[in-house]
């Protein structure tokens, strides 16, 4: 079924696992500011480089508008580039960020997430990619150190491709995961080759070409703007199927996929279902094993994708089910919820009315721990049986 | 003077292109930018990048919502992405072996205020960027407000003169030596006055950065927004040079030398009294001007002479 070459398994972190999928991809520029929990990806890569194992162009620049500019400059250019950051270091290149979407440059970011300042907080949250997520942006998370890896690689393939020509961001949370090390398989850098190849069947994509009168430019273009905005908003609509298919693909050659948008664990018979995204998605794995042993029939679906939304596979899902328990790990002002609840709240027309329940834990590095979330089991497990419920709870500061 | 009697401009024995723009372009009546804007493609060749960000130059660089008003490839960045995004370009350009020269051209407040991290970045870096800043002394593009390049003294929107207001309370920061004190390949001030000085400069500038970053800083008069007839604006950047308020100089290799030397400087108010935005000052304010001017001065002498 496999078709690749075994790779070799190295115990790594997860910002490891990031600086080798970043080689194994072979970019012309890398350019990235150290801001932690992401420095040492940067470093590695330096370090990469150094030891001749890593041919693009580094560029050290002084400061993370810096390095998204010159990501841009070199994705304009036609060269594949990348850039890593965290909260902070995210505001800081927000305009270049904004300006990577507008023209469209394929760039891959990876987000180490961590809360937003202020408050002054170096700790993981995933309030950062929240934030900027109506910027036209790829947003994809992972649960674990391989998955970081394995979709940096896949989200070369999908920015690049010819019907999307989208940066993506590939998010994972910060100490947790940019921290801990697990086991990574890193795969001979042929396999990547070959599995990033279909990329050069594509026609070319636009680019500034010396001697040729062709500006890309930032100064709207009255109706111009708008047919962009269409455009960049209806290449985002594409994006969905794109990734099923290329987490597809990747799983044929190397034996692993994630489901691509969303991933489904023990969902075929649930009444309930828990909504994750990130780290957290482990323990909550083992949270569902241990409430089925009880008899209770709980699944669990991991957000893979925030932007584009993964509305028609979350509607399939989620049809059906008796109540459904979100753990965010973000706040929405003035809506009093997180996020991810906030956009399943929209699928309302989709999926009609179920009981919802919204469990905001884990900001700045608080464990969401197993019996935090066996609360929301139990909880969301009442309110399937139709008792009265809170819309949303602060896990650890609202006692229940 | 009869036509055919008067020498012809040395400037032009350099143009190696004819001119890359539209015969009319949306830059206002006398604009000393756009008599540079002209001359960077036909010395430095219709090949070059242009790659810049929102200031005077924008509307007809990048459009407007108009295209562009002229036949070269260009990039427009934020305010704060010119030197970087020029850094990725040439980046690319030099990993996959295509010989491109990229110039960033901004006006003072992309390169001095908002946009100077990042340019302060590529030239520590010396990456292979021409940067040139046209000087206009504040943010005319959006209505002249002062940025960090306009002088002691002068009335903008946001220094204006008052009751208690006198302009623009301390004088401008001087790029040129800053970004000298980056050591890239090469440094140079220029104006709209001296062509020819100006076009050995840009040319020198399309072999230094050959070996490094490159930082031209042009006094470039604004007639709308410092108040000068329009047809006197390059006479103001000749009194500039005259007065020693914009001295001429070049640096390679850490060793600034001034370009042309002003044999008997005339007062600093030779200048200013062709502009407008200078007209609140009094005896001793133009003083206070005129000391400035002449502390600046007298530095730059100091290491030119240095170097001779």
């Amino acid at each position: 079924m496999v078709s690749a070459q075994k790779g070799q398994v190295r115990v790594i972190t997860g910002n490891s696992a990031a600086a080798h999928a970043v080689r194994l991809c072979r970019p012309d520029v890398v350019a990235s500011y150290p801001i932690t929990p992401m420095s040492e990806l940067v470093e590695q890569l330096s370090q990469f480089h150094a030891d001749g194992l890593l041919d693009a162009e580094m560029v050290e620049v002084e400061g993370e508008n810096s390095a998204m500019n010159a990501v841009v400059g070199a994705s304009i250019a036609g060269g594949r580039a990348f850039t890593a950051t965290s909260a902070a270091g995210l505001a800081f290149m927000f305009d270049a960020f904004l300006v990577a979407a507008g023209y469209r440059a394929p760039v891959v970011m990876a987000n180490a997430n961590r809360e937003m300042t202020s408050i002054f907080s170096v700790s993981c949250g995933q309030q950062d990619i929240w934030t900027v997520r109506e910027s036209g942006w790829i947003q994809i998370a992972v649960e674990g150190c391989q998955e970081i890896h394995d979709a940096i690689i896949m989200a070369f393939r999908l920015g690049e491709d010819y019907d999307i020509q989208l940066p993506v961001m590939v998010c994972y949370d910060g100490f947790y995961l940019s921290y801990s090390a697990e086991a990574v398989e890193i795969p001979p850098i042929e396999e990547v080759d070959k599995f990033l190849a279909p990329l050069k069947q594509q026609p070319e994509r636009p680019r500034i070409i010396p001697g040729q009168a062709l500006g890309c430019a930032s100064h709207g273009i009255l109706e111009g703007f708008m047919e962009l905005r269409y455009k960049h908003s209806k290449a985002m609509t594409r994006v969905p199927k794109k990734l099923d298919e290329i987490d597809d693909a990747f799983g044929k050659q190397f034996g692993r996929c994630y489901g691509g948008q969303i991933e489904e664990y023990r969902t075929e018979d649930a009444d309930i279902v828990l909504v994750t995204s990130g780290s957290v998605t482990g323990t909550a794995r083992t949270v569902v094993d241990a409430k089925r042993e009880e008899g209770i029939k709980v699944g669990l679906v991991k957000m893979r994708m925030f932007r584009p939304f993964p509305r028609e596979r979350l509607a399939q899902v989620l049809k059906g089910r008796k109540a459904i328990g979100v753990i965010d790990r973000a706040v929405c002002f003035g809506w009093d919820c997180g996020p991810m609840y906030l956009e399943l709240r929209a699928l309302t027309p989709d999926i009609g009315n179920i009981p919802m329940l919204d469990y905001i834990d884990g900001l700045a590095n608080l464990d969401i721990t197993i019996p935090h979330i066996e609360r929301v089991v139990n909880e969301t497990s009442a309110a399937a049986q139709g008792k009265p419920y809170q819309e949303v709870t602060w896990i650890p500061l609202e006692e229940d | 003077m009869v036509e055919g009697t008067k020498k012809r401009n040395r400037v032009f024995d350099y143009f190696q292109s004819e001119d890359q723009f539209a015969g009319g372009v949306a830059w206002c009546a006398g604009c000393s930018m756009e008599l540079l804007a002209r001359l960077v493609p036909k010395i430095m060749g219709k090949d070059i990048v242009i790659v810049g960000c929102p200031c005077c130059s924008a509307p007809v660089l990048f459009g407007q919502n108009l295209g562009a008003w002229h036949k070269m490839a260009s990039l427009g960045c934020v305010m704060t992405g010119v030197p970087s995004s020029a850094t990725g370009m040439v980046r690319y350009y030099r990993k996959t072996g295509q010989d491109v020269t990229v110039v960033c051209f901004t006006g003072d407040g992309g390169a001095a205020d908002v946009g100077f991290q990042p340019l302060s970045g590529a030239a520590e870096r010396n990456e292979n960027v021409i940067y040139i800043c046209y000087d206009n002394e504040g943010y005319m593009n959006t209505g002249v407000q002062r940025s960090s390049a306009t002088p002691l003294g002068a009335s903008t929107t946001t220094t204006p003169v008052g009751k208690v207001g006198r302009g623009k309370p301390t004088h401008s920061k001087y790029m040129p030596l800053v970004m000298l004190m980056h050591e890239p390949a090469y440094v140079a001030t220029a104006t709209l006055s001296h062509l020819e000085d100006l076009a050995k400069k840009l040319k020198k500038a399309m072999e230094k950065v050959k070996e490094g970053f490159v930082y031209i800083h042009v006094f470039a008069p604004c007639p709308v927004g410092w108040r000068i007839e329009s047809n006197r604006v390059i006479e103001v950047c000749r009194n500039a040079v005259r007065t020693n308020y914009f001295p001429l100089w070049e640096s390679e290799g850490n060793r600034p030398k001034l370009t042309v030397e002003v044999a008997s400087p005339k007062p600093v108010s030779e200048m200013t009294k062709l502009i407008r935005k200078f007209s609140h000052m009094k005896e001793d304010e133009l003083a206070a001007l005129q000391k400035a001017v002449d502390e600046r001065y007298a530095l730059i002498k100091r290491l030119s002479d240095g170097n001779k």
